[in-house]
């Protein structure tokens, strides 16, 4: 999908990421339109992806070293508590989120916006992994469709998908 | 870089494309700051040699004989972050 200029965030960015990591961005040449909410956000359950590179405490973690990428993805109960959490990402900047993880990963305030009843419920798993992976094709084979997989299996009715 | 970009660099043997990705991993994007962590993790891995301490060789060796080849390039990513740590000077935005 084609951005107009005016409205880049960060313009340049994709010509610099090119630059440096050649080939590694993916080219879609077709285009999936958004699917309309099926019913009101306060009735909707909705999951949760993001590529913070969180984790519950305990699990094996993301493997940050590799040169390649990590195409592994964690479950991240809906119910967890920060303080059960981690991040294992190099590539961006967690101070802030070890200070407060809902900075980069809003668990608390999903769960806050679900108690008032903004959002219907919550998918008992949110999702995580990290964005540092050079081999576009596996990504989108492998990690995309296991997440969409785990996604659907857990009924939700919209996904939110947050970068890192 | 692309996968495809560093396996056609192979079958090139274009070995500065392929220690370019390598520092720019290293370096988080920054080639030059990427060579600068590599020589940080030798000099790291030099200093505790010095006084010629016991090591245990029985392990290496056998790491080497049994372990496969892919496992042990894993392992030297990871020793390269493990020195680099050790340094007290960390480049990174995030953590391991």
């Amino acid at each position: 999908m084609a951005i107009s200029k005016g409205k880049e965030l960060r313009p340049g960015l994709w010509e610099t990421v090119n630059e440096r990591y050649p080939g590694s961005m993916i080219t879609k040449t077709d285009f999936v339109p958004l699917v309309k909410l099926s019913k009101p956000l306060g009735e909707a359950r909705l999951a949760f992806i993001s590529t913070a590179g969180i984790q519950p405490k305990g699990t094996l973690p993301f493997d940050t070293v590799h040169p390649v990428g990590d195409y592994t993805f964690r479950r991240v109960p809906s119910d967890s508590k920060p303080a059960e959490l981690e991040i294992h990402q190099l590539k961006y900047p967690t101070f802030g989120a070890n200070r407060d993880l809902n900075v980069i990963f809003p668990i608390e305030r999903l769960q806050e916006l679900t108690n008032e009843r903004v959002i219907g419920s919550l998918t008992k798993n949110f999702y995580s992994f990290i964005g540092y992976n050079m081999d576009p094709e596996r990504l989108e084979r492998t990690l995309a469709e296991d997440i969409a997989d785990a996604v659907e299996a857990e009924n939700a009715d919209l996904a939110l998908l947050a970068p890192a | 870089m692309s996968l495809a970009y560093l396996k056609d660099a192979i079958k090139e043997g274009d070995s500065e494309k392929l220690i370019r990705y390598v520092r720019l991993h290293f370096g988080d994007g920054n080639e030059e700051r990427g060579a600068k962590e590599i020589n940080k993790a030798w000099i790291e891995a030099l200093k505790p040699m010095l006084e010629i301490p016991a090591t245990d060789r029985e392990f290496i060796l056998q790491t080497l004989a049994e372990k496969d080849t892919a496992t042990l390039a894993h392992l030297f990513f990871h020793l390269h972050f493990y020195f680099v740590g050790r340094s007290g000077e960390w480049i990174h935005d995030g953590n391991l």
